[in-house]
């Protein structure tokens, strides 16, 4: 009897809750609905100087701003607080112009002291100086109102990225905070479209328009509205029901569980502009530093394999240069070519003999100190496109007679055997940048090189190539993008020749979007920024761009 | 009676400085930290110095055990837990309370209701033996809770959630309300939370029942009551206080571990549901390493379950005779 009134009273209380799923609301007061970070509560937090990740989506882009925005896809730096910059002519001095009339959200004017302000800060606490400028700058004052001048401690030319993706953040405001390390802002003063706190809970936080925005007319996105999914699977049921507009959510079987749900307001975009996945061999044990064996080692691998296996078709074999899709107007097609990214288990095993790499009696190689070829392939546990893909490739290692493992580790061990140098064989991505620099730096410099045991924040495999040092110092010191380009086209032969890494493919950068009720977001027909909310700083660019769909009464307008 | 109830509080509270030393101990015998996490999180150019910056500012230092562990005990008797490195600055304290509330209401009031209502049943299925009661609810109830529970929610949420749309697919509340203490927000509570309990009910109702069942058959056959019966007694007193107060003690003795775990233990509830919990910020804690929280969480933790314990100790106390001296 108990059990029966229960289930009854239950039922009632089921029942009366018929409205939850109530389709939302379009038109022009709708807020854009974004899925981004996966929490379960939302933490208040809009402090700009915290690395990525910190703070509450969009504070670093969005809230605030920087002085101009690097777009991958484009390859070109777009204006934005700043109008433009210009270099001295030995290259010690750069100096920005800065936009005139920006207010910030609370009406003051923004100035070129706010920015020397910023600078400054970030020299007092170097936990906020995400991107290390204090390692190249000597000193940044503000000459007048709108300019801007940075000296620099050596020509550093890569150190412009750096310099304007940083946000900028208010004088009057920031000055009086004693510790902006541990310091929320919850309510921000910023220059960027959206700023307003409108609403914050643990579950649901919006933002509105910031009421002195730079841009008239902008940002024509009402608002933006952050719902706390917990997990991939929770966020990807909401964009699948059309509760989300925009997403940068890996979505399995995108096709029939998102695009097949609504065809014509469904879309999905995502370039092959993620970071590089590579193999590092450290090259501290022997016969790993031999750049023949491994080479050998990448001619084992079916790349298109792994790419069917365990990316699902999503992506594409790398090329011996190393670089993503994301720098279409450096790659040099004759060192992409280099032979050793193509399976061929004959040369494979020929180059191994070569190097002195013989099979024994039981058909496992020795190295020619007579140790036997085995190695551990580390991934990180739970990241199984790279489990599924370490699976392979100890396969197809097995196959030309060098003993492979798959070994995963939690995360922050895989991380700190990585930096300390104590791996063999490890799954691993690429440190990009904007240009090619960064990667090969991370890769090939003497100076990113770390002895073992030591912590290593990027060159994991610790190559230093004297060859490849000098091109980089001339990289450092160019002036003009031709110029670094070509010397890039030299960066990427000398990859082409050593080796120092193996890539295997580059990572899709996954983005969704509806146009039930917001058009304009970037996608391959009309590619002016990467699409994924996760691609800073160009998110900015989309956030500005977006529009909502007018609707004349029959089926809407776009565009 | 004082002198039993002390000689437990000194027990628990050994029990207490136990756990602390090991909650200190076990996130730093793991390698990494949540520098190396982040440093290795970042792009590119993090350089030696602004590593020894975030290690600061996040907390970790490279001083002796020792020092590190005094200075743990001091911060815990001021109840400062530190600060988050997931969600820095927030303070772990903060982070924890957003969702200890709605853990305790959604767990606490699941596992109490499917207490009392599994001994009750259990204690009805003993008494008409073979009856209907009886033949019926031990193995649809055993069945129900044998299902694996992450399937059991995750077929609740499709059905009722997804499909049919009777109930919120996620959340403690609707995204529209502003929390107050109204009847409309209570109402709207109540009907989030009425799907992830009804789950936790079903799945865990069978255990009780079954096991008030048959401690109470036990019971049931003992001299005493045959006594009380002899004595005339009218059978709903010879059922509830003969035979019904002797048979629930192991109950509830498990009632006092479970309560001390909702904690923790709701996990897979709130994942389902995309119920903000504690059980979730532990999963997120784990997954970011970051130990500041996941200690403050084990500590929270392990505290509930010590107290759930001396209460159920003091009540087994007040229950049973034969547990107090000179009886």
């Amino acid at each position: 009897m108990i059990s029966r009134g229960a289930v009854v009273i239950v039922a009632a209380v089921i029942a009366a809750c018929g409205d939850h799923h109530a389709p939302r609301s379009t038109g022009a007061d709708a807020p854009l609905s974004i899925s981004i970070e996966q929490q379960s509560i939302w933490v208040r937090n809009f402090n700009p100087l915290l690395p990525p990740g910190r703070s509450r989506w969009p504070t670093r882009n969005g809230v605030y701003e920087p002085l101009e925005i690097f777009n991958p896809m484009t390859g070109r730096y777009t204006p934005w607080l700043a109008t433009g910059h210009a270099w001295s002519d030995d290259l010690r001095r750069l100096t920005f112009t800065l936009r005139g009339g920006v207010r910030w959200s609370d009406g003051a004017p923004f100035s070129a002291d706010d920015v020397a302000f910023t600078f400054t800060l970030l020299r007092r606490h170097p936990a906020l100086d995400v991107g290390f400028v204090w390692g190249f700058v000597e000193d940044v004052r503000a000459v007048d109102p709108v300019t801007v001048e940075v000296r620099f401690t050596r020509p550093y030319t890569p150190g412009l990225a750096d310099l304007v993706h940083q946000p900028i953040v208010p004088r009057h405001i920031w000055r009086d905070i004693a510790d902006p390390v541990a310091f929320s802002n919850p309510q921000p003063v910023a220059t960027g479209p959206f700023t307003e706190v409108r609403v914050f809970r643990d579950q649901v936080y919006e933002l509105g328009r910031n009421p002195y925005y730079w841009q008239a007319g902008k940002p024509e996105v009402p608002s933006l509205r952050f719902l706390a999914y917990p997990s991939n699977d929770q966020a990807n049921l909401a964009l699948a029901l059309g509760d989300v507009d925009w997403a940068g959510n890996f979505v399995p079987a995108v096709e029939r569980t998102f695009i097949a749900r609504d065809p014509v307001h469904h879309h999905t975009w995502s370039p092959l502009v993620g970071n590089m996945v590579l193999l590092y061999a450290n090259t501290t044990r022997p016969p790993l530093g031999d750049p023949r064996v491994r080479k050998a080692l990448s001619m084992a691998i079916d790349r298109a394999r792994l790419v069917d296996v365990a990316m699902y078709g999503m992506t594409r074999p790398a090329d011996a240069t190393g670089l993503t899709d994301g720098y279409p107007a450096w790659k040099d097609p004759s060192a992409a070519q280099a032979p050793w990214m193509t399976l061929d288990r004959a040369a494979a095993e020929r180059l191994l003999d070569e190097a002195g790499c013989r099979r024994g009696g039981d058909g496992v190689r020795r190295d020619p100190a007579g140790n036997v070829l085995a190695f551990d392939i580390e991934v990180v546990s739970g990241w199984s496109d790279w489990v599924r893909a370490a699976q392979l490739i100890a396969r197809d290692l097995n196959e030309i007679g060098v003993r492979a493992h798959l070994r995963v580790y939690d995360f922050s061990a895989w991380m700190s055997r990585l930096q300390e140098g104590t791996f063999a064989l490890s799954v691993g991505y690429s440190l990009d940048g904007p240009t090619p620099f960064q990667f090969y730096r991370w890769t090939m410099s003497q100076k990113t090189v770390q002895p073992v045991g030591k912590l290593a924040p990027g060159n994991w495999h610790r190559v230093g190539d004297p060859q490849a040092d000098a091109l980089l110092d001339a990289f450092e010191r160019a002036a003009s993008p031709e110029e670094q380009r070509a010397i890039a086209v030299g960066l990427q032969h000398r990859f082409a020749d050593l080796a120092p890494a193996i890539p295997l493919f580059p990572n899709p950068l996954w983005g969704e979007f509806s146009t039930r009720r917001f058009v304009g977001f970037p996608d391959a027909s009309n590619p002016y920024a990467r699409l994924s909310p996760n691609a800073e700083p160009d998110a900015l660019l989309v956030l500005t761009t977006v529009a909502p769909r007018v609707v004349d009464g029959t089926d809407g307008v776009a565009r | 009676m004082t002198r039993v109830v002390l000689s437990r509080l000194g027990f628990y509270l050994v029990a207490a400085w136990a756990a602390l030393t090991l909650n200190f101990l076990v996130p730093r015998l793991m390698p990494g930290d949540a520098t190396t996490v982040m440093a290795g999180r970042m792009s590119a150019s993090a350089s030696p110095e602004q590593i020894a910056a975030m290690r600061a500012a996040f907390g970790d230092t490279d001083a002796p055990l020792t020092t590190q562990y005094v200075t743990y005990l001091g911060d815990i008797a001021r109840g400062d837990l530190g600060r988050s490195t997931s969600q820095y600055p927030a303070r772990v304290a903060d982070v924890i309370a957003t969702g200890l509330v709605w853990t305790l209401a959604l767990g606490g009031l699941a596992l109490t209701f499917s207490f009392i209502l599994g001994t009750a049943l259990g204690v009805l299925a003993a008494w008409r033996r073979s009856g209907w009661l009886d033949a019926l609810l031990p193995p649809v109830l055993a069945l129900s809770g044998a299902f694996p529970y992450f399937w059991l929610a995750m077929l609740a949420l499709h059905l009722f959630g997804f499909t049919l749309g009777w109930a919120p697919l996620r959340h403690a509340y609707c995204d529209h309300l502003e929390p107050a203490w109204s009847l409309r927000f209570a109402v709207d509570v109540a009907q989030h939370a009425a799907l992830p309990a009804l789950t936790i009910v079903v799945a865990t109702i069978g255990g009780w029942l079954v096991s008030m069942r048959n401690t109470m058959i036990g019971v049931l056959g003992t001299e005493q009551i045959t006594l009380a019966r002899a004595k005339g007694l009218s059978s709903r007193r010879v059922l509830w206080a003969y035979a019904a107060r002797n048979a629930i003690l192991p109950n509830l003795t498990s009632f006092g571990m479970a309560l001390g775990f909702i904690l923790g233990g709701s996990l897979l509830t709130e994942i389902v549901f995309s119920y903000p919990g504690t059980g979730y910020l532990l999963i997120q804690a784990v997954r970011t390493q970051d130990y500041p929280l996941m200690q403050g969480l084990f500590l929270a933790i392990t505290l509930a379950v010590l107290a759930a314990n001396f209460l159920v100790d003091l009540l087994t106390l007040a229950l049973d005779p034969r547990t107090r001296p000179h009886a």
